[in-house]
């Protein structure tokens, strides 16, 4: 299993696609973090509005590593090395187990480095300018949440990315959906059943996590957790299904 | 060895294997032939595993593909010299392979020198000829120094010297023992490394067993004859059953055996110049024997007479 790991994580780290992929959605948060930090703050304690400003990028970099999920299979089918992968794995199921760890690994660990960046930067910053930061309120539980917006999205990703075997395919699904589809599906739900059903939109939910605060209309962060994870489970359980019977 | 049993697999209403069964022996280099769309890719993708077959078995040393533990060092396979990320590096192609198994990183070292890429170990496959590529894919056949190779057209795109070196590692593998099954249209390659054929036609076995054999059976035999008194002898030999073919220099006999012609000659006293059985190529014998499976037929290249301007 190690070696299975060891080899998808080296094939994701070793093209170009990728790395410039992890470097957006590790570097860009962090540009436009630290160029708010310096000349949208002031001077004096600072807690939940350098983290909610971390928090604001949450969308981008979940969907960019969304992406990289998605390259995790694709690519692997539009080079054909899924052949040659398969071969050297025939348990299918490993291969699997292996393209999600390597999925969750790439994507904990970019956000770990983006938010060890915001925060240092925030650190410096507030040092200079003889100000302190420290967490308050809910900022443990949207960073913890940021992590979990991101891995989740990026397991979206993957399976998109199973179930089409098209980058294109599913490159466009993980970015319309959130963005553009789920709104429209849920706008129109609502306007049919005269009810506020846009609060159930699952990929939203997840970007209601990153919130600091919990609005009237929404969901609780326990039930926004549920609705965002389930969601991705469905299309988990169907791209593992469907990666396990395909012929290659 | 491997042992395809009763292999069946289908494709919507389209059998594309069709009840197969064959042995590929250690110590041999078995051919595997059959007109495009005959059913070879997919009967080597279903016996690895990559497709799942409907019914029938595959077996390498008595064990299906993925019971194996560590494949690669049983089985080594060139599906599609185009099996490789264009932006990755040769050497990275094989690394990733490598660690599945927990091979060194010298075993890459020691394929690529192998394979003659060493020096373009760093290089792009994006950058590599299809010949290139090739030698890439048998690298990664030859990375586990498996028991059992399995090649889909491996001489594809390779220059004249490349070709005579995979048909020395075929051969050199044989030698050593183990069981290759080489799948090519290059009939004149096959036929100087193959000791076995198997040929299929939509999905069903033709034929199995020693080249000699499937010559025996499919091509075409005749005898040459050169003799100042051509005419004469042709005569006789009609008179005996055989059928003559004028040749600017003599003429081909049929239907009788050298030993024939040269008795008929030797009490005759006619003189011969040339009595030389000839046999068809390989193409030839294929060609006749696979027929009637043909699915994928072109038109003929003979240019038109009736003007066409």
């Amino acid at each position: 299993m190690l070696g299975t790991f060891r080899s998808e994580l080296f094939k994701m780290t070793t093209t170009r696609a990728i790395k410039v992929l992890l470097g957006f959605a590790v570097f860009l948060p962090v540009v436009i973090f630290t160029l708010t930090l310096i000349y949208g703050f002031q001077d004096g304690v600072m807690g939940s509005p350098a983290v909610v400003n971390i928090a604001s990028t949450a969308p981008l970099v979940a969907l960019l590593l969304g992406v990289v999920g998605v390259m995790c299979a694709t690519q692997e089918y539009s080079q054909g090395t899924i052949r040659i992968t398969l071969v050297a794995t025939p348990n299918r199921q490993r291969v699997y187990v292996a393209k999600l760890l390597t999925t969750l690994y790439l994507s904990i660990v970019s956000t770990a480095i983006l938010l060890a960046l915001c925060l240092s930067a925030t650190q410096i910053v507030m040092t200079i300018r003889d100000g302190q930061f420290e967490l308050i309120g809910n900022d443990a539980r949207v960073l913890v949440s940021f992590f979990l917006m991101t891995t989740v999205v990026s397991i979206f990703g993957l399976s998109l990315g199973l179930i089409f075997k098209s980058g294109p395919g599913a490159i466009s699904a993980v970015l319309l959906w959130p963005t553009i589809a789920e709104g429209m599906v849920f706008g129109l739900l609502s306007v049919a059943t005269q009810k506020n059903v846009f609060r159930w939109a699952p990929i939203q939910n997840g970007f209601q996590l990153v919130s600091e605060f919990t609005m009237e209309d929404n969901n609780s962060w326990n039930v926004s957790l549920l609705l965002f994870v389930a969601f991705v489970a469905i299309f988990a359980a169907v791209g593992a299904s469907l990666f396990m019977k395909r012929d290659a | 060895m491997i042992v395809v049993d009763r292999l069946t697999k289908t494709y919507g209403s389209k059998k594309a294997v069709d009840d197969l069964s064959f042995t590929v022996t250690p110590g041999r280099v078995t051919g595997f032939l059959g007109p495009n769309g005959s059913g070879k890719s997919t009967t080597m993708r279903c016996m690895l595993g990559l497709d799942a077959a409907d019914t029938g078995s595959v077996t390498f040393d008595g064990k299906r593909y993925s019971e194996l533990n560590q494949p690669l060092t049983h089985v080594g396979s060139l599906l599609d010299a185009g099996d490789a990320h264009k932006g990755r590096s040769a050497r990275n192609h094989l690394r990733w392979i490598a660690m599945t198994h927990g091979f060194p990183e010298s075993r890459v070292d020691e394929v690529l020198h192998q394979v003659g890429m060493s020096e373009v170990a760093r290089t792009k496959v994006g950058k590599f000829s299809l010949g290139m590529r090739q030698r890439l894919g048998l690298a990664v056949a030859l990375l586990g120094n498996p028991q059992t190779v399995i090649l889909d057209e491996p001489a594809n795109g390779l220059d004249p010297e490349g070709i005579r070196w995979t048909r020395e590692v075929m051969r050199s593998l044989a030698d050593a023992g183990r069981s290759v099954l080489v799948s090519s249209h290059q009939l004149v390659e096959l036929s100087m490394v193959a000791d076995d054929l198997i040929v299929i036609g939509q999905g069903k076995l033709i034929s199995a067993g020693p080249i000699s054999q499937f010559m025996t059976q499919h091509a075409k035999t005749w005898v040459r004859v050169v003799s100042p008194q051509f005419d004469a002898l042709a005569a006789l030999v009609i008179a005996q059953g055989g059928t003559v073919e004028r040749t600017s220099e003599g003429g081909d006999f049929h239907s009788v055996t050298a030993i024939q012609i040269g008795e008929i000659a030797s009490v005759n006293n006619i003189v011969l110049h040339e009595l030389s059985p000839q046999t068809g190529s390989l193409e030839e014998a294929f060609l006749d024997a696979t027929d009637a499976s043909v699915e994928f037929r072109g038109e003929s290249t003979s240019p038109t007479t009736d003007g066409g301007q």
